[in-house]
C-alpha cells in the first residue's frame, strides 16, 4: 500500500512542475498560435542562470531567485521582439514560426553547452535530508513547497486570466485576433506580454527543478515535451485542460516508472501522448473542432 | 590529406540522403517532420544489429529503410488527420523517444557504450573495407537516392503532393486521398533516411546514442531551409556548403569541444537568419504555409 501512495505523492510532484511547463506554453500557445518549441530552452537556460548567480557568484538566494525569473521573462520577451515578431511582420505562417523556434531552441542549448560545459550541475541550496514520513510515504520539505509554491501561482494566474483587464485582452485575442483589433486591443502587446508572463513561470519552473535535480544542458527539451503532451492531452488552448493534463501525466509517469527502468520515464510521456492523438486528439476538456 | 577529402565526401554523401529525403517530406508535401534523426538512428541501428547478428548488408541495409518506414508510417497515423502542429511535437517528441530508447534498452542497444565492430559491406563478392572503396558505394547509393526522388517528385505523384501541401482541400475536392497521399510520401521519406543511417553505421562502425540527439536535426533543417523549400538543386548546394564549411574551424583551431557546439551555433543562427530575410531560402519556389 505504502508504495503505490509514494509513487502516487511523487506523481503529484512531478505533475506540479509539468502543470507550469504546460501552462506558460499553453498560454503563448492560445494566444500566439504556433508551437513555441524554445519555451525549453528558456526554462534549460534560466536554471543555469540560477546556478550561475547562486552557487558561483554566491548571490544571496532570494536575489539569484528574482533575478533568473527576470531573466527568463526577458529571454521570452527579446525571442518573441527579435525573432517572431519580425517573422510576423512579414507575414510568415506558423510553419515559419514553428521551425524557428527550433532554431532558437538549439542556438540557446548550444550556447549552454559552450558557457557551462557538458557536465552536470548541481545547484546545492539544500543538503540532501532523509525526508519526512507520513503514513509510509518519504517527501521532503522542498517537495511540499514545490506542491504548495505551484498551486498558488496556478491560482493567481488563473484569477490574473479571469479577472484582470489584460488577462481578459489576452483571452480576447486568443480568441479572435482580428474582432480584438477592431475593439482596440493591441495583438502585439498581447503577444509580447504573453510571452512575458509565459516565459517567468518557466522560470519559476526553472527554479524548482533546479533545486530538486541536476541540471544538464538538454533538460529543457525534455521538460518541454512533456509541458506540451500536458497540454495536449488535457485540451491544448485551456490552460485548466493543461494542469489537469500535467498532473495526469506525473501520475501515470511515476507508476509507470514503478515497474519499469527509470530512463523509460520519457517514452511513457509519449506513449500516452500517442494514445491521446489517436483517440482524443482534442484532450479531456478540449472542444472537438474541424480542422 | 587525401583521406580526409574521401571522408567528407561520404560524410556529404550521408547528409544528402538525409536532407533529399527531408525535402521529400517536408519542402514537396509540407508535412514538418522534426523526427528525422529518430528515422536515421532506427535506420543505424536495424543494419548494425543485424549485421552484427550474421545477416548479409545488403538484407540489413533494405530491413534498416524498412523498419524506418514502418515506424514513420505509425507516427503519422494519429496525427494525419490533425493539424501540421501535431505532427511536428509528435515527431519531435518521437526523436527523443529513440534516443531514450537507444539509451536504455541496454539487451538490445547495449546503452550507452553502444555497438562496436560493425562490419564494413560487403555486397556481390565485393567487400568495401577502404575508405575509397567506401566512398564509391555511398556515391552509388547517393546518386540513386537522388535519381529515385527526382523522379518521384517529377511524376504525375509528385505533383499531387505539391497540391497536397499548397492546398489540401482543393485536392480532396479533386478526389485523391491526400491522408494516403501524405502516408505514402512520409513512409518514403523515411526509407531514405533508414538507407542513409544504415550506411552511417557501416561507416562509423561504432554507433551510439549520442550520434542520434535531437541536437543532430539543425543541420539537415538548415540545409533543407536554405537550399529553398522544393529544390533538389539547392538542397544539394547547401549540403556541401554547410557540411564543408565547420571543417575550417578545425583549421582555425578551436578545440574540439567548442567546435560542436560552435557549429551548431552557426547553422541555428543561419537558419533563423534565413527564415527572417530569405524565407524561400536561395533555390526555392515556395513559402511554408
Amino acid at each position: 500500500m505504502s508504495i503505490i501512495l509514494q509513487l502516487l505523492v511523487n506523481g503529484i510532484i512531478a505533475g506540479a512542475i509539468y502543470s507550469l511547463v504546460a501552462s506558460g506554453f499553453s498560454l503563448i500557445y492560445s494566444t500566439n498560435k504556433f508551437i513555441h518549441f524554445a519555451h525549453g530552452a528558456v526554462i534549460a537556460f534560466s536554471a543555469y542562470v540560477l546556478y550561475y548567480l547562486f552557487s558561483v557568484l554566491e548571490l544571496n538566494f532570494v536575489l539569484a531567485v528574482i533575478l533568473s525569473i527576470v531573466f527568463a521573462s526577458f529571454l521570452g520577451y527579446v525571442m518573441n521582439l527579435l525573432v517572431y515578431k519580425q517573422l510576423r511582420k512579414k507575414h510568415a505562417s506558423y510553419v515559419i514560426l514553428l521551425i524557428a523556434s527550433v532554431g532558437i531552441l538549439m542556438l540557446l542549448q548550444s550556447l549552454i553547452l559552450i558557457l557551462f560545459g557538458a557536465d552536470i550541475k548541481t545547484i546545492g541550496l539544500i543538503k540532501i535530508t532523509k525526508g519526512l514520513q507520513f503514513w509510509g510515504v518519504f517527501i521532503t520539505p522542498l517537495q511540499i513547497l514545490i506542491v504548495f509554491l505551484s498551486l498558488i501561482l496556478l491560482a493567481g494566474f488563473y484569477f490574473f486570466m479571469k479577472k484582470s483587464k489584460f488577462g481578459k485582452a489576452m483571452r480576447a485575442v486568443s480568441d479572435n485576433r482580428d474582432v480584438a483589433e477592431i475593439v482596440g486591443i493591441s495583438s502585439e502587446k498581447v503577444y509580447s506580454w504573453s510571452f512575458i508572463i509565459g516565459s517567468a513561470i518557466a522560470g519559476v519552473a526553472a527554479i524548482l527543478i533546479g533545486l530538486e535535480q541536476n541540471l544538464t544542458p538538454t533538460m529543457g527539451t525534455s521538460l518541454m515535451i512533456k509541458g506540451f503532451a500536458a497540454a495536449i492531452i488535457g485540451g491544448i488552448g485551456s490552460t485548466y485542460g493543461a494542469v489537469l493534463g500535467a498532473f495526469l501525466l506525473g501520475i501515470v509517469e511515476n507508476f509507470g516508472i514503478g515497474y519499469l527502468p527509470s530512463g523509460y520515464k520519457d517514452a511513457i510521456a509519449f506513449i500516452i501522448l500517442f494514445i491521446f492523438l489517436l483517440i482524443r486528439p482534442q484532450g479531456i476538456l478540449g472542444i472537438k473542432r474541424r480542422s | 590529406m587525401e583521406v580526409y577529402f574521401i571522408h567528407l565526401g561520404i560524410l556529404i554523401g550521408i547528409y544528402l540522403i538525409l536532407a533529399l529525403s527531408l525535402q521529400l517530406a517536408l519542402g514537396y508535401t509540407g508535412l514538418i517532420n522534426l523526427g528525422h534523426i529518430g528515422f536515421f538512428a532506427i535506420g543505424a541501428y536495424t543494419s548494425a544489429l543485424l549485421t552484427l547478428n550474421g545477416f548479409s548488408f545488403l538484407f540489413a541495409f533494405l530491413a534498416s529503410g524498412f523498419i524506418a518506414m514502418l515506424s514513420a508510417i505509425i507516427l503519422l497515423i494519429p496525427t494525419n488527420k490533425l493539424k501540421g502542429d501535431y505532427l511536428a511535437l509528435a515527431t519531435l517528441s518521437f526523436t527523443f523517444v529513440v534516443y531514450a530508447l537507444a539509451l536504455n534498452w541496454n539487451s538490445l542497444t547495449h546503452g550507452p557504450i553502444g555497438l562496436p565492430g560493425i562490419p564494413k559491406p560487403y555486397l556481390f563478392g565485393i567487400h568495401f573495407s577502404s575508405n575509397l572503396s567506401f566512398l564509391i558505394l555511398t556515391v552509388i547509393i547517393t546518386l540513386a537516392s537522388y535519381l529515385i526522388i527526382k523522379r518521384i517528385i517529377d511524376s504525375p505523384f509528385g505533383r499531387v503532393l505539391e497540391a497536397t501541401r499548397d492546398n489540401e482541400l482543393s485536392t480532396r475536392i479533386l478526389g485523391k486521398n491526400t491522408y494516403l497521399i501524405k502516408l505514402y510520401a512520409f513512409g518514403l521519406s523515411a526509407v531514405f533516411a533508414g538507407f542513409s543511417g544504415s550506411l552511417y553505421a557501416h561507416y562509423i562502425t561504432y554507433i551510439d546514442p549520442s550520434s542520434f540527439t535531437l541536437m543532430q536535426l539543425i543541420p539537415i533543417l538548415t540545409i533543407v531551409i536554405i537550399g529553398g523549400i522544393a529544390s533538389l538543386r539547392g538542397t544539394i548546394m547547401a549540403t556541401i556548403i554547410l557540411i564543408l564549411l565547420p571543417e575550417t574551424f578545425r583549421f582555425i583551431g578551436f578545440s574540439s569541444s567548442i567546435v560542436g557546439p560552435m557549429r551548431d551555433i552557426i547553422y541555428a543562427l543561419l537558419l533563423i537568419i534565413v527564415l527572417l530575410y530569405k524565407p524561400k531560402g536561395f533555390y526555392g519556389n515556395v513559402e511554408l504555409e
